[in-house]
């Protein structure tokens, strides 16, 4: 019963949205305010029915209960309870319910604060989100229904693929999917502004902090699953120029534009037609992707026979989506009023120039991606577009952007001067120049590029924190007063700086990692030893063992150096018995924030193995740089200012409450 | 400046970045794909050498040797033609004979394959596409159900 | 109470359009539409002064940002002014009202008639299993019995049980596992080896992997005399294309053998597919005489299986290759049948079919057979 329930509550939602389509938009182009009225309390209910769907799927998987086929087919019963939860959404049917979930939960959230908000505005944004939300639902309803029902219920499930089974894959697609979903909010927006015809000064206000919380969670979403690869796919790679990778990255690169024009639309009144049509590109991008990854497209453009009702319906809703708003677009946008003039060099030349870039560097990604699809349904030519590629053209599009950042922050609004920003920035040239020889006389000529890496690095770096101590002019007013300023900086100072030192700190990462690693391949024998990187690795031989559902052969290395014992390393190769599935379990010790890593292939008859042992110098740098990027989304939200309405500074106290903007009152 | 004059660096420089990562991506896309080719393309001398491409099809029954130092050879199949890849390096988990494989490198004057990437999915029944419509091009594989 | 349900959530749907729907106007919901944008440009102009303070911005820049900001606050306010919002038309809100009343509930019922399914209670596996043995099937207590074994993986003489039983069932790579853990648990002896060996090999299809092979050998190991073992490893050699070897495993296996035994005469077929000698008794034997299916009776159950396993392959064998009786087929169609193998014995149907579908009467014996074994008319 609880299984219907939740399957009659996706049905009524489908119902709602239908009407939260028509209904409110045809208020707010009418200003009829009863009519524009419903569209807050629709967003709730469709919020709360949709939870009481997900619980009841959730409800189905805990029970083990197989008479509903998405159940059988991705779960079991001997699965730990944890997986159990997570299988929810590992599957095709479940995740898109998260999908329609989490859509529906932002509605409501600016059905809930947006009180504030111009009625047509907020009426037009809750109707365009009922537009999502309708084609997604009636996705589900149509093809991929996850409460189908088995008439006999078989006893067991049929899925325990212990690929699957860890707890950052599990993570992963909800926090790529709030980046993705978040972005609908924008996407509603900037149409509904198309629609009305009209773009308010609260508009670039609302948008920018739901751009923010997208971006944060899309920012973590990408790192944990580079993360999952590095460690569990026993390559060593952490980014693979995947499609699959570079579906969510390109939302990603079109998102921090978007984040960049906002300021300048909200500060400046001006790039508005540019951040609507931003916004577009963005959720499109955030479709393209989830199409690619459901669609089975990506395996081949011919995996769409296998299940052409799915591929076809999904590509329809994505012409509709991106056709409808960019055509809307090329009609409405001319009625929004440009503003604000400036001068190249200022505070907006420098973000329209970060624009310009991470478009251009989107556009790259975009083609390499889509190129060998396309080929391939034409011509039924196989080709595959590879890191060289993406290194050729993503790469000389990140040296200038990168070189560019720290000016960003520093130089005024409208008419900067150049000079005098660099003025500022003395000291984080001097620190780029001053790592970049060390690296040199370090490592000697045979690597050019790497040194000039890792200036680039330091100078981004610097660069963020010379903005934030010349802001407070600590130099001039003294330590004491300078602490008390720095104290009192808003918040999207503290999320610029924080986000961009993060840049910086991925770069060095990826620079370090990849130019200065240690990679041994051979094939050694109990005893053997061998030199990674200063590091002794002696393998001490082979042992088998035996887990809750897998048996394993684990390879025991211990690492020294300078004859002391500093770690041991058990890589192993599973064999998850139920499935006869074999898996490889790398090896990995941190040293401060380099890693050694040791994977194993097949083991010889002799007892020997072939290994793979790698030393990473800073490879952790990539990772925690992320984390930098979305404590800096954290900051810039936690930003009063962002709150439309809000009250002056009587209310600066309740500073910390989050992503979401409070009411006027 | 002048009103225009802005305006036109601002335009001016907009085009010349983006003209620069057209002419990026066209060098990029004429130099950097690689094209998937199997046994049979090979043998056919379709291919120049060192050339990057990408090779699939099966791996041989009982040719899997393993040398010193993770060196492994082993010979890919479409049924027709085989080549012989040599690849160093850890094979991945599902890596075996009789398997569907896709090796990226280049074609060894001596005829060999030298590989720098051997893919086989995470999927026990996985057959990479590309490889699975050669081989249906040669008439030898069943189809899905199978 | 499923109905009880639904109704409340249409309902609940229902109310949440109504209710603003019927709302007087003006009742605090027009009041900031515009305002939001004033608050906004108020603040700036606060921001300005901050900055100012900071000596972030020079006097005459702050003077500048104050004005543009002051003339676009200026004009937020003139439209506040000039425009607010409708109370609505009456036709809009009442076609509205019908939409919540009427259409929502009936057009989301009409849905969920065609797609759910209200009659079907919810199935928790843990219910399903805590349900009295008696009137459960086969399928669950089996289910049953594996779950114990997931808990209690220990539990060496539960494996040896079920092994046997999923084997039966046409699960031979669950039998396989099963007979893994008892060998592992309870240790090695030759019959439960021999069988191991043998789930492997029904779960590859009839082709004996390395890991079948090496099981078999070591049952040989444990009892040399064991004709089963010796049976699968001269089908081994058959398959690996050894054939010298193989015939010569046939003749040392049916050299001295009791030729009533059950499993003669497919070795026998074997040993004539591979073009070996035939021992001298071969011609006496058809099938199973009178005596066979009484002493095939009195063996274990294990052997039991294996007799009939290999005659079944045998007959299927020599039926794919050189054809026969529709008696035959039929014999083949219910021994799979009665091994509860049921897509085999599919098979083997869609194979008589094919051999006699030009032959109406022999093709209606068929098809009644297949009727009456379950296996269906194609």
């Amino acid at each position: 019963m609880i299984v219907e329930i939740g399957h009659y509550a996706l049905v009524l939602t489908f119902a709602l949205t239908l009407i939260q389509s028509v209904v409110p938009v045809y208020g707010a182009i009418k200003e009829d305010e009863r009519l524009m009225a419903i569209a807050s309390p629709v967003s709730m209910a469709m919020f709360l029915l949709v939870l009481l769907s997900f619980i009841a799927l959730t409800y189905a998987y805990l029970a083990s209960d197989f008479s509903v086929q998405n159940v059988w087919e991705n779960s079991h019963s001997a699965k730990p309870l944890i997986y159990k939860i997570t299988g929810v959404w590992g599957n095709h049917e479940g995740s898109l319910l998260l999908w329609v979930l989490i859509l529906v939960f932002f509605g409501a959230l600016v059905g809930f604060f947006g009180a504030n908000l111009p009625a047509p505005l907020r009426a037009a944004t809750l109707g365009v989100q009922g537009w999502v939300t309708a084609g997604f639902v009636l996705f589900m309803l149509a093809t991929s229904n996850p409460f189908n029902r088995i008439p006999n219920a078989p006893m067991e499930g049929n899925d325990l693929n212990p690929l699957l089974q860890d707890i950052g894959l599990a993570i992963h697609p909800p926090l790529l999917y709030i980046g993705y979903v978040g972005f609908s909010i924008t996407f509603s927006f900037a149409v509904a502004a198309l629609i009305l015809g009209r773009i308010d000064a609260a508009w670039a206000r609302w948008v920018r902090p739901w751009t923010l919380l997208a971006w944060c969670f899309l920012t973590l979403g990408i790192s944990m699953g580079s993360y999952w690869a590095y460690y569990e796919l026993g390559w060593g790679g952490w980014w693979f120029w995947d499609p699959v990778e570079n579906a969510s990255f390109m939302p990603w690169l079109a998102g921090t534009a978007m984040l960049h024009s906002a300021i300048v639309m909200e500060k400046r009144d001006a790039l508005k037609v540019w951040t609507v049509l931003l916004a577009i590109f963005t959720f499109s991008l955030s479709l393209l992707g989830t199409f690619l990854v459901r669609s089975g497209v990506l395996t081949s453009v011919h995996a769409f026979a296998v299940d052409p009702a799915r591929g076809v319906f999904i590509l329809v809703l994505l012409c509709l989506f991106i056709g409808g708003s960019l055509s809307l677009y090329a009609w409405r946008a001319p009625l929004l009023k440009q503003g604000g003039l400036f001068a190249p060099m200022s505070r907006e030349g420098a973000l329209v120039f970060n624009n310009l870039f991470l478009t251009a560097a989107t556009v790259a990604v975009l083609v390499g991606t889509l190129y060998p699809l396309a080929l391939d349904a034409v011509t039924g030519e196989k080709i595959s577009v590879g890191p060289p590629f993406f290194n050729l053209t993503f790469g000389p599009l990140m040296i200038p952007l990168l070189m560019a950042v720290p000016y960003g922050p520093i130089l005024a609004w409208k008419r900067g001067d150049l000079l005098a920003a660099t003025q500022r920035l003395y000291a984080a040239f001097g620190l780029a120049i001053l790592f970049t020889l060390v690296t040199f006389w370090m490592w000697g000529m045979d690597r050019v590029l790497a040194p000039l890496g890792v200036g680039l690095a330091v100078w981004v770096m610097a660069g963020s924190i010379a903005e934030i101590v010349t802001r407070v002019k600590v130099a001039e007013i003294g330590f004491g007063r300078g602490f008390a300023r720095l104290k009192g900086l808003p918040g999207s100072a503290w999320g610029t700086a924080t986000a961009h030192f993060g840049i910086g700190v991925t770069v060095l990462g990826i620079v370090t990692s990849t130019a200065f690693q240690d990679e041994k391949v051979l094939t050694m024998a109990p005893g053997d030893t061998v030199d990674v990187s200063g590091y002794a690795l002696t393998f001490d031989g082979l042992a088998p063992s035996r887990g809750a559902n897998y048996v394993e052969d684990v390879g025991h290395f211990t690492v020294r150096k300078g004859g002391v014992v500093i770690a041991e390393l058990e890589p192993s190769k599973r064999l998850y018995t139920a499935r006869q599935f074999p898996t490889t379990e790398a090896g990995i010790h941190t040293l401060v924030l380099s890693q050694i890593y040791v994977s194993l292939g097949e083991p010889r008859d002799n007892g020997s193995i072939d290994v793979r042992a790698y030393y990473k110098p800073l490879i952790t740098l990539i990772w925690i740089g992320t984390l930098f990027m979305a404590l800096g989304a954290v900051f810039s939200m936690a930003d009063r200012r962002l709150r439309v309405g809000a009250p002056k500074p009587a209310a600066r106290r309740d500073r910390t409450d989050g992503a979401a903007p409070a009411p006027a009152e | 400046m002048t009103r225009k004059q802005r305006r036109l660096t601002i335009i001016g420089g907009a085009g010349a970045v983006l003209a620069a990562a057209l002419a990026l991506i066209m060098v990029a896309l004429n130099d950097q794909i690689v094209f998937f080719q199997s046994p049979t393309d090979i043998a056919q001398e379709a291919v120049p050498h060192g050339q990057r491409i990408r090779l699939g099809g099966l791996v041989e029954a009982g040719t899997i040797e393993r040398h010193e130092n993770a060196t492994v050879y082993f010979r890919v199949t479409d049924t027709e033609n085989t080549v012989t890849v040599t690849y160093t390096g850890i094979l991945p988990d599902l890596f075996r004979e009789g398997q569907g494989v896709v090796t990226e490198g280049v074609i060894r004057p001596d005829g060999v394959f030298e590989a720098d990437t051997v893919l086989a999915k995470h999927d026990e029944n996985y057959i990479p596409v590309e490889v699975a419509e050669a081989l249906k091009d040669k008439g030898h594989w069943q189809g899905e159900a199978q | 109470m499923l109905w009880i349900l639904i109704a409340a959530m249409t309902a609940a749907a229902a109310l949440s359009i109504l209710l603003p729907l019927s709302r007087r106007h003006g009742a605090g919901e027009g009041v900031p539409k515009v305002a939001a944008d004033e608050a906004v440009y108020r603040e700036q102009l606060d921001e300005v002064e901050r900055d100012l303070d900071r000596c972030l911005i020079d006097p005459p820049a702050a003077e500048a940002a104050r004005t543009e900001i002051a003339r676009r606050l200026l004009a937020a306010n003139e439209r506040r002014k000039s425009g607010s919002g409708k109370p609505g038309s009456p036709i809009g809100v009442r076609v509205g009202k019908v939409i919540a009343i009427v259409a929502l509930p009936v057009f989301t019922l009409g849905l969920y008639m065609v797609l759910g399914s209200p009659g079907m209670p919810d199935q928790p596996l843990a219910a399903r299993l805590a349900e009295p043995p008696d009137g459960q099937s086969v399928e669950e207590l089996v289910a049953r019995v594996e779950r114990h074994l997931a808990q209690n993986p220990q539990d060496g003489q539960g494996w040896a049980v079920i092994a046997p039983v999923l084997m039966r069932m046409g699960d031979p790579q669950g039998a396989a596992r099963a007979y893994a853990n008892a060998v592992r648990l309870l240790g090695p002896t030759p019959e439960r080896v021999t069988d191991m060996g043998e789930a492997m090999t029904m779960a590859n299809d009839g082709i004996i992997s390395a890991s079948a092979r090496a099981a078999f050998e070591q049952a040989v190991e444990l009892d040399p005399a064991a004709v089963k073992p010796r049976f699968f490893l001269a089908l081994a050699l058959g398959q690996e294309g050894r054939t010298e070897d193989a015939i010569a495993a046939w003749q040392s296996l049916l050299d001295g053998a009791n030729p009533d035994a059950l499993w003669v005469p497919a070795a026998l077929d074997e040993l004539a597919k591979l073009g070996g000698d035939m021992p001298e008794f071969a011609d006496q034997l058809s099938g199973p005489t009178q005596e066979q299916v009484e002493a095939a009776s009195n063996m274990a159950p294990e052997d039991q299986a294996s007799m009939i396993a290999g005659m079944v392959q045998g007959l299927a064998d020599r039926l794919s290759s050189e054809g026969g009786s529709p008696d035959e087929w039929i014999r083949l169609m219910r021994a799979y049948s009665v091994l509860g193998d049921s897509s085999k014995g599919r098979q083997a149907y869609e194979s008589a079919v094919l051999a006699y579908g030009d032959q109406p009467a022999d093709l209606a014996k068929i098809n009644a057979a297949a009727r009456e074994l379950g296996l269906g008319e194609s």
